[in-house]
């Protein structure tokens, strides 16, 4: 016993020898002024946009941003529990830009936009921080996006594909699986060499909980992090919640790595800054929204890039969420999303409610990529699908009435029909893009014109399962990434050979 | 439109500089005849307060507040204003000095929003929160 007592004895004199006081000047200021997480702050002359303000209360020490520099008084949110802050409180400026902990050990946990853990799997050790805001990469070190992000979900991957480095935003109404796309997509970067962040801003706690336990399920909290502002966190967390999320991304871009983050969704990010300008007296605008609302969003998807070789070549590849009202694209930051992007993902509610799910309109959404972004085997397949859909749905709105129509047309009819089908896909179920080309292979050459519309799902997942069991030519087209004749022609007697199997076609 | 606080103090500041006392007391007059009809008389202190610091900062003097747990030396109290002339480079420092046993030994040093703090008090904290991390 007494051997500890000695050696804690020892460990504190230690402790106190080496302790020595440090006298520094600090910027001090006073709280005039606390309401719903805003304080306003008299001094604090040299004050920093977005720098860290402590605020020293009875009990504890409370985080604040800067946010507002005036002429005599600083306006700051607060990221604690601001209950605790009275007016006339000590308010302490750090000179410090507020900043996030980044690194490995962020990978697989929950955590919070200030990098605390929120899974109850301890502490995690990170030596790094990254600061939460940063001008994004410029013109010289920058490189075109040509490499894919396979998203694994067939109707995305064929019409709409994306590139490491894109924008690319995912826009509908409520409840039509834009959440569903996204998780999908980082289920199927097991193995494809990408890092996912996923930033849930403003979401309900059950959600995330839900998604974490899928997520692990599919072994996919291997290479994520998740940051979470929940529904009950503060206006000023949730607006820190992106930016923070994207300076754990640029850890992995800054060690040459692809990243994909998630933010969903923006339009909550909004409202809640929203509600920050408007209790910091900001004058509003359209919708209420302060002036700057654009620039909020602008600069936090410009961060996203590909950089060129010399910079170490890593990416960023974002995926915005957009929820809109009633399928309204016209309000206020829907338009401005879109137009800050690299293209949408329009989820349609109509299409939703026909079956067709994913709901992925083709007339509506684009990618400003495009097909630079897919390996040459989808690009052979693929080429002229997003017309060819957007052209059927038309086709068939037009054709419901009249029904004497030439052989053309229902030539076009039928091949839609089969592609509609094709595009469904389960949730949780990413294909494989080797797999997918298999499919669209069989269509666009009319391999599927004699299986009845209604049995085509099912013929596609059988196509799969015989593929598995002769693997040669899936493996061909992953290895090659090109159809060439030799792949063509295995893959054509693949199809051949399964069709054999079956026995509903139509004679 | 609304004159600010901070307009009044330099406007009063720049009515009475470098004037007589007797031109001065008209000035200040017709200053609270005006705040009188504009109906801001109830701004009083903080024109007052506004007007101070317009004051020290045209005179280059810095006002500061020295709270020390034992009355200073003048040896002591000589460096501090060294102190203050060297940072802020202000030609005359005003030093208003109060004892607070609360420091138990040092002292503390406020001028605008800086704080300079010194104290035996402060140094025992941050090794209490030394320890404690």
């Amino acid at each position: 016993m007494s051997t500890t007592k000695d050696f804690i004895v020892e460990q504190l004199k230690e402790e106190i020898s080496g302790f020595k006081a440090e006298v520094s000047e600090k910027s001090v200021g006073k709280v005039l002024k606390v309401s719903d997480g805003i304080a306003l702050v008299s001094g604090l002359a040299e004050a920093m946009m977005s720098e860290i303000l402590i605020f020293k209360t009875e009990t504890a020490e409370v985080t604040g941003v800067a946010l507002n520099l005036e002429e005599s008084q600083v306006g700051a949110i607060i990221l604690g529990d601001y209950t605790a802050i009275k007016e006339g409180d000590e308010v302490i400026a750090t000179k410090r830009i507020l900043e996030v902990p980044v690194g490995e050990n962020m990978i697989g946990r929950v955590v919070n936009p200030l990098g605390e853990p929120m899974d109850g799997k301890g502490k995690i050790e990170t030596t790094k921080f990254y600061p939460i805001e940063k001008i994004a990469p410029g013109v010289i070190t920058r490189a075109s996006v040509k490499e894919p992000v396979q998203t694994g979900i067939k109707a995305i991957d064929a019409m709409i594909p994306i590139g490491r480095g894109q924008r690319e935003l995912i826009i509908g109404d409520r409840q039509l699986g834009k959440t569903a796309l996204a998780i999908d997509t980082i289920i199927n970067q097991k193995g494809q060499n990408m890092k996912c962040v996923y930033v849930a801003i403003g979401q309900k706690e059950s959600k995330i909980a839900n998604i974490v336990t899928k997520l692990t399920e599919a072994g996919a909290m291997d290479y994520t992090t998740i940051v979470l502002a929940g529904a009950s966190t503060s206006a000023s967390l949730i607006y820190i919640a992106p930016y923070a999320g994207c300076a754990m991304a640029e850890y992995f871009l800054d060690k040459g790595e692809d990243v994909l983050i998630i933010y969903d969704d923006l339009s909550k990010h909004a409202v809640s800054y929203r509600e920050i300008s408007l209790l910091l007296r900001r004058p509003p605008g359209r919708e209420a929204y302060p002036g700057d609302v654009f620039y909020l969003h602008s600069r936090l998807l410009e961060r996203a890039c590909k950089l060129n070789k010399d910079f170490g070549g890593g990416s960023i590849t974002a995926l915005p969420i957009i929820e809109t009202q009633a399928g309204d694209l016209s309000a206020y930051i829907p338009t401005n999303v879109i137009s800050i992007t690299d293209g949408q993902i329009f989820l349609e509610p109509d299409l939703f409610y026909k079956g067709n799910r994913p709901a992925v309109n083709a007339g509506l959404s684009v990618s400003r990529v495009g097909s630079s972004a897919q390996i040459k085997a989808m690009k052979k397949v693929a080429g002229k699908m997003r017309l060819e859909a957007a052209q059927y749905r038309e086709l068939a709105a037009f054709t419901q009435f009249g029904s004497d129509l030439d052989a053309d047309t229902m030539k076009k009819l039928e091949r839609g029909k089969r592609l509609y089908e094709i595009f469904k896909q389960d949730q949780y179920q990413p294909l494989s893009v080797a797999k997918q080309v298999a499919a669209y292979y069989a269509l666009i050459n009319g391999f599927m014109d004699n299986v009845p519309v209604e049995k085509i799902r099912e013929f596609e997942a059988g196509l799969y399962k015989y593929a598995d069991l002769n693997d040669a030519v899936l493996k061909a087209i992953e290895t090659k990434k090109e159809l060439d004749i030799e792949v063509e022609a295995l893959l054509k007697k693949l199809i051949d050979d399964y069709k054999a199997t079956v026995d509903y076609l139509i004679k | 439109m609304k004159i600010s606080v901070q307009q009044y103090a330099t406007s009063l500041f720049e009515a009475v500089v470098g004037k007589s006392e007797k031109e001065a007391k008209a000035a200040v007059k017709n200053f609270v005849a005006i705040l009188g009809r504009n109906r801001e008389l109830s701004k009083e202190a903080a024109i007052i307060a506004a007007f101070n610091e317009t004051w020290n900062r045209e005179h280059g003097e810095v006002m500061a507040t020295l709270s020390s747990a034992r009355e200073l030396g003048p040896t002591a109290r000589e460096n501090v204003v060294e102190y203050l002339k060297e940072k802020t480079a202000a030609k005359k420092i005003i030093l208003d000095e109060n004892i607070d046993k609360d420091l138990i030994g040092g002292f503390v040093l406020r001028y605008g929003s800086k704080v300079l703090d010194g104290s035996l008090k402060n140094s025992l904290e941050a090794l209490k929160n030394k320890i404690s991390n």
